[in-house]
C-alpha cells in the first residue's frame, strides 16, 4: 500500500486537489499490480484477460458492423496503419458516412473487425465454462483421490488415466461429433477433457499436504476426516490448480477455434475465431491475408495474456 | 588410547597462518555485505580447533575460505592464508589444487550429496587418491579398501563396491572421512560432520577423527554449534559472531572463564540445563499418584509396499505413566520412539497390544471412537511451523480445539485464547498473525497453547525442542515445566537429546529397536545406567564437561556399527554383534524386560541374572 502511494505521488501531476493519500485508480490499481507479481507483463496480462471477457459481454454490442451481416464490400482490404489515426478522427467526428472497416472484409463481405471483437462471446464462453467446470470437477474428485486413498479412487485414476491417454483433440471432436455441436455440448467436451488434469494436479498436492505436520496436528486435535479435508487440505492445495487454470484457459481457446476449424464447433456464421481463420484460409493463397491473420493474432494475444497470469500466479504463491 | 601428542605443539611450526581474512558476499543490489571479517588463525601440527557460532555467523564460509573457495556470490576480499610458508590466496589454480585433497582434506556438511551417486565409494576415493598420488588404479582401490578399514567401516572389501545410496548416513560419513584423508593431510577441514547424525554414531565418528588425525598427526578445525562436541574434542576454541572471532581460548579456560559477554551466555544456558537437573525442586512426589495411562504390549508393524515383510517399529512396549508424571523416551533414530508416541494420540493404529486411559481401553477401538478422548490426550510435534496451517492465523489455531471440544460462546472462546497466550508466554497482540510471521520459539509457544486448550491430562512431546536453537531450547522447557506443575498434566517426553530430558523427566525409559530396554528414575538411569545400550547410549552423549572429556577417558564406550534393520530382525538379543559386554550365548538368547528389585526394568540377562559384575556396570 505504502508502495503504491509513494508511486501515485511521485507521478501524479495535475491533480491537485490535495488528496495525496488517495491517487488516482488506475495509478492505484497498476500499482498493486506491480507490487503483486513484479512482473512487468503482469499488467498486460491482466488487461488482456480483462479484455477477453469484457468482450465475451460486450463484444457483439459495441462492433460497428453486425458482424454476421454481409456488408456488401466484398473483399476490402484493411487500410495501412498509418491511416488509422486519421480515420479514427474522422469516426468519432462523425465525417463518415460508415465505420471504417479496420481489418478489412471477407469474401461474403463481413467486416472482420466486428466479427474479431463479437468472437469472444462464443470463444470464451466455451473456454471459460470449459476450464471452470473441469477446476471445480477436478478439484472435488482430485482431493476425495488424495485424501481417501482406496480401490474406488484407485479406479478414478485409472479411468483419468486412460482420457488422458487419447490426444486432447481427437477426443473433444470425438465428444462432439457424438453430442452435437451445440455450445453447451463443447463446454461439456471441454470440461471433460480437461478434468483429469485438475485430478492429477490436486491429487498430489493433497498427498503431498496430507503428510505435513499440521494435517497430522488437525487429527490429533479431534477433526473430523471430512472437516480436515475441507478446513485444512483443500485451501493448502489449490495453488497449483488455479495456476493450472489460466494455462487450461488458454489451451482450451485453441482448442474451441481448433475444433470450429474443422467444422466440429461452432456453426458458422457465428462470429468465432477458428471459424474465420477457417474462412479466411482459403483466400489466402489470392493474397487475402487479413481475414485470417487479425483472428490468428487475435487468439495469440489472448492465449499470451492467460499465460502471463498463470506463470505470475505462480511465482505469487511460490515465495511465501 | 590416550597417545601422547602435542606437548611440544607450541614449539613446532604452525602449518596454517591465516591473517586478516575478509570475504564479502554481493547481493541483488550490488551491495556488499561483510560475511567474515579480519579471520586470524594459526593452526600446528596435531592440533584440535574448534569453530563455534550461531548460524550465520560465517563460521562455514571463514573455514572453506582458508583454502580460497567462496560459495558464489562471495568472494575473498583480503587477507592472506600462508599454508606451509606458501600463500594460498595468489596461487595458480593448478598449485593450489594440487594442495587441497592432498595436503588440506575438506569433510562438508550434509554427506549424502557429496558423493556422486553413479560411481561406487572405491572409486570415488581412489579417482582422489590418484589425483595427487602416482600410483596404479590397482593400488589405488587397494588403499581405498584400507581407508574404509582405517575409518572403521566393516566389511570394506565388499562397502568398496556400494554406491552413495546404498550406505547409511554415517556410512557415507566415514566414506567422506576416509575420501579427505585418503593422502594423509596435514591439516583437515570438518564443518559440521555430525550434523543429523545419532550421538552413538556421532560419537564413533569423532573418535574415528580423533584417532585417525593422532595416528597422522593432522590438524583438525572442525566446525560446530555443539558445546559438547568442543568440550569432549577440541584443544582450541574460536567463538565467531557477525563474521568476526570475538573469542579464541584453550577449551579449558573457554569453559572455565569466558572472557566475551555471548560466550557466557551460551555456557549459561547450558548450566542452568544443569542446574535444573540437580534442582528437583520442581518435583513433587508422585509415588502415589493414580496411573492415568497404561499401555500394555504395544506393538506397530508397518507393511512394506510389495512385499510380504513388515517393519517391525515397536515390539511388545508397556509401561505406565501416573498423574502429573513427566517420562521420557529416548532412543536413536529408528528406535521406535516416535511411533509409540503417535500410537498413544491415535495417529497411528496398534498392530496389537493395549492403551488404557484411566480404565478406558483405547488401543482397539475405532479412529472415530478416540475423538471424545482427544480433549484429554494432546500431542506436541518437533517442527512447530509445520504443525499450524500456514493460512490460519494464530487466533484460528487456538481457536480449534475449543470449537471440536467445548460448548463456549464466542466471547468466551476469545478470552480463552488470550488466556493461553498469557499462560504460554506471549502477548494476545499476536493472535491476528500468522505463523510465518512467528519466531520459531514463539511458534512453538502456539503450539503448546494449543495442546493445552482443553486442558488435558495427558500431553505426548514428541521432541518439541530439536528443532529450536540453545536458547529458545532452555525457554521451552521452562515453559513446559510450569505449564505441568500449574495444570497437572502428564507428559511423555520423546527425544534423543539427553541433556534435556535429565533436566524436566522423574522417569526414563530407553528404546532400542522397538524395544524398552531399560526403565527407571531418572536419576538412576543417568548416574548408573546398567543395560549395556544405555551405557553406550549415555557415555556417547557429549555433556559440555571439560573435566570429563572423552578422549580422556582410559575406556570410551562405543557400540560397534549401526542399528540393525527393523525388517528382518536379530534371532536373540537386538543388541548382539553391537554390545561390549555380550557372550556367545547372547546371539540366539531372545531378552526380557525384567523387573528388578530397585524399581529397574531391565532387558539384559546378564544384568538381571547378576552375570555381569557390577565392576563392569
Amino acid at each position: 500500500m505504502s508502495m503504491a502511494e509513494g508511486r501515485g505521488r511521485g507521478r501524479g501531476r495535475g491533480r491537485g486537489q490535495g488528496q495525496d493519500s488517495a491517487p488516482a485508480p488506475r495509478r492505484w490499481l497498476f500499482a498493486r499490480l506491480d507490487a503483486f507479481s513484479g512482473n512487468k507483463f503482469f499488467a498486460f496480462g491482466v488487461f488482456i484477460v480483462a479484455l477477453s471477457i469484457f468482450l465475451a459481454a460486450f463484444g457483439a454490442m459495441i462492433s460497428p458492423y453486425d458482424p454476421q451481416a454481409a456488408t456488401g464490400d466484398i473483399s476490402v482490404p484493411p487500410p495501412p496503419i498509418t491511416e488509422w489515426p486519421r480515420l479514427f478522427y474522422l469516426a468519432i467526428s462523425g465525417q463518415l458516412e460508415r465505420p471504417p472497416h479496420w481489418f478489412g472484409t471477407d469474401q461474403s463481405g463481413l467486416d472482420v473487425f466486428s466479427r474479431v471483437i463479437s468472437a469472444p462471446r462464443a470463444d470464451m464462453t466455451i473456454a471459460l465454462g470449459g476450464a471452470l467446470i473441469s477446476l471445480f470437477l477436478g478439484t472435488f474428485l482430485g482431493l476425495i483421490a488424495g485424501f481417501y486413498r482406496n480401490w474406488a479412487t484407485e479406479l478414478m485414476m485409472r479411468v483419468s488415466d486412460v482420457l488422458q491417454a487419447f490426444p486432447v483433440f481427437i477426443t473433444a471432436m470425438i465428444l462432439v461429433s457424438l453430442a452435437g455441436r451445440e455450445t453447451g455440448n463443447l463446454v461439456l467436451a471441454l470440461a471433460l477433457v480437461y478434468t483429469p488434469i485438475f485430478i492429477r494436479l490436486t491429487r498430489s498436492e493433497v498427498m503431498a499436504q496430507s503428510a505435513r505436520g499440521y494435517v497430522q496436528a488437525a487429527w490429533a486435535v479431534g477433526n473430523s476426516g471430512f472437516k480436515i479435508a475441507i478446513k485444512h487440505v483443500l485451501p493448502n492445495s489449490l495453488v497449483p490448480s488455479l495456476v493450472q487454470l489460466s494455462v487450461t484457459v488458454g489451451f482450451a481457446i485453441i482448442l474451441t477455434a481448433g475444433l470450429s476449424f474443422v467444422g466440429a464447433g461452432v456453426r458458422p456464421p457465428t462470429p468465432e475465431w477458428g471459424i474465420m481463420i477457417s474462412v479466411g484460409a482459403q483466400q489466402l493463397i489470392l493474397g487475402e491475408w487479413w481475414p485470417s491473420i487479425f483472428p490468428g493474432l487475435a487468439i495469440t494475444v489472448t492465449v499470451f495474456g492467460y499465460a502471463i497470469v498463470g506463470h505470475a500466479i505462480e511465482q505469487k504463491f511460490r515465495e511465501t | 588410547m590416550s597417545a601422547p601428542r602435542k606437548a611440544d605443539s607450541a614449539a613446532t611450526a604452525p602449518i596454517l597462518e591465516a591473517e586478516g581474512l575478509t570475504v564479502h558476499f554481493r547481493g541483488k543490489d550490488g551491495a556488499e555485505t561483510m560475511a567474515v571479517a579480519d579471520f586470524s588463525l594459526t593452526v600446528r601440527p596435531g592440533e584440535f580447533i574448534g569453530i563455534m557460532g550461531e548460524p550465520g555467523c560465517g563460521k562455514s564460509t571463514a573455514a572453506i575460505a582458508l583454502i580460497g573457495l567462496v560459495r558464489p556470490p562471495g568472494r575473498i576480499t583480503g587477507g592472506s592464508v600462508r599454508f606451509m610458508g606458501r600463500e594460498l590466496l595468489t596461487m595458480e589454480d593448478d598449485e593450489i589444487t594440487a594442495i587441497r585433497g592432498k595436503d588440506i582434506g575438506l569433510i562438508v556438511q550434509n554427506p549424502r550429496t557429496s558423493l556422486h551417486p553413479m560411481l561406487t565409494v572405491g572409486n570415488q576415493i581412489s579417482r582422489v587418491y590418484r589425483a595427487h598420488n602416482k600410483v596404479s588404479k590397482k593400488a589405488a582401490w587397494r588403499h581405498a579398501i584400507d581407508m574404509l578399514r582405517m575409518v572403521g567401516m566393516n566389511d570394506p572389501e565388499r562397502r568398496v563396491k556400494a554406491y552413495a545410496h546404498e550406505l547409511s548416513s554415517g556410512m557415507t560419513q566415514r566414506v567422506l572421512i576416509a575420501m579427505a584423508m585418503s593422502s594423509k593431510p596435514k591439516l583437515l577441514i570438518a564443518d559440521e560432520p555430525t550434523s543429523g547424525l545419532d550421538v552413538t554414531i556421532q560419537a564413533q565418528f569423532l573418535d574415528q577423527m580423533w584417532e585417525t588425525a593422532n595416528q597422522t598427526g593432522s590438524a583438525v578445525l572442525l566446525v560446530t554449534q555443539d558445546l559438547g562436541i568442543i568440550a569432549n574434542y577440541c584443544d582450541r576454541v574460536l567463538i565467531m559472531e557477525q563474521g568476526r572471532i570475538i573469542e579464541e581460548a584453550p577449551v579449558r579456560q573457554f569453559f572455565e572463564a569466558p572472557k566475551q559477554e555471548y560466550s557466557r551466555r551460551i555456557l549459561a544456558t547450558q548450566r542452568q540445563e544443569g542446574d535444573d537437573a540437580s534442582g528437583e525442586a520442581h518435583h513433587g512426589e508422585l509415588t502415589d499418584a493414580q496411573t492415568i495411562i497404561r499401555v500394555a504390549g504395544l506393538c506397530k508393524q508397518f507393511p512394506i509396499r510389495g512385499s510380504a515383510e513388515v517393519v517391525h517399529a515397536v515390539d511388545d512396549v508397556s509401561f505406565e505413566i501416573r498423574r502429573g508424571e513427566a517420562v521420557g523416551l529416548v532412543g536413536e533414530s529408528g528406535s521406535g520412539k516416535t511411533t509409540v508416541g503417535r500410537c498413544l494420540v491415535r495417529l497411528e493404529e496398534p498392530t496389537a497390544g493395549d492403551i488404557l486411559f484411566h480404565d478406558a481401553s483405547l488401543g482397539g477401538i475405532k479412529r472415530a471412537a478416540f475423538t471424545p478422548y482427544r480433549k484429554a490426550i494432546q500431542i506436541v510435534f518437533q517442527d512447530p511451523f509445520d504443525s499450524m496451517n500456514p493460512r490460519w492465523t494464530v487466533e484460528k489455531v487456538l481457536r480449534e480445539p475449543l470449537d471440536l471440544h467445548t460448548d463456549l460462546t464466542a466471547e468466551q472462546k476469545r478470552e480463552r485464547v488470550v488466556e493461553l497466550l498469557e499462560m504460554t508466554g506471549l502477548d494476545a497482540s499476536l493472535r491476528a498473525d500468522q505463523p510465518r510471521q512467528l519466531s520459531a520459539g514463539h511458534q512453538q509457544r502456539v503450539v503448546i497453547a494449543r495442546a493445552i486448550a482443553t486442558n488435558p491430562e495427558f500431553i505426548v512431546l514428541d521432541e518439541p525442542t530439536s528443532a529450536l536453537s540453545p536458547e529458545t531450547r532452555i525457554e521451552i522447557i521452562q515453559l513446559l515445566m510450569e505449564l505441568s506443575r500449574k495444570l497437572g498434566f502428564a507428559y511423555l517426553f520423546i527425544s534423543h537429546d539427553l541433556t534435556t530430558v535429565r533436566v524436566i523427566c522423574h522417569r526414563v525409559i530407553v528404546m532400542y529397536l522397538g524395544q524398552i530396554v531399560e526403565v527407571g528414575d531418572k536419576d538412576g538411569v543417568f548416574s548408573h545406567p546398567r543395560h549395556p545400550y544405555s551405557k553406550a547410549l549415555l557415555a556417547s552423549h557429549l555433556f559440555p564437561d571439560v573435566t570429563n572429556r572423552r578422549v580422556d577417558r582410559a575406556e570410551r564406550i562405543t557400540l560397534e556399527g549401526e542399528i540393525p534393520s527393523p525388517v528382518s530382525l536379530p534371532k536373540g538379543c537386538y543388541l548382539y554383534g553391537r554390545c561390549p559386554s555380550q557372550k556367545a550365548a547372547c546371539a540366539d538368547a531372545p531378552q526380557q524386560l525384567r523387573a528388578m528389585p530397585d524399581g529397574r526394568e531391565i532387558r539384559c540377562w546378564r544384568v538381571t541374572e547378576g552375570d555381569l559384575p557390577e565392576a563392569e556396570s
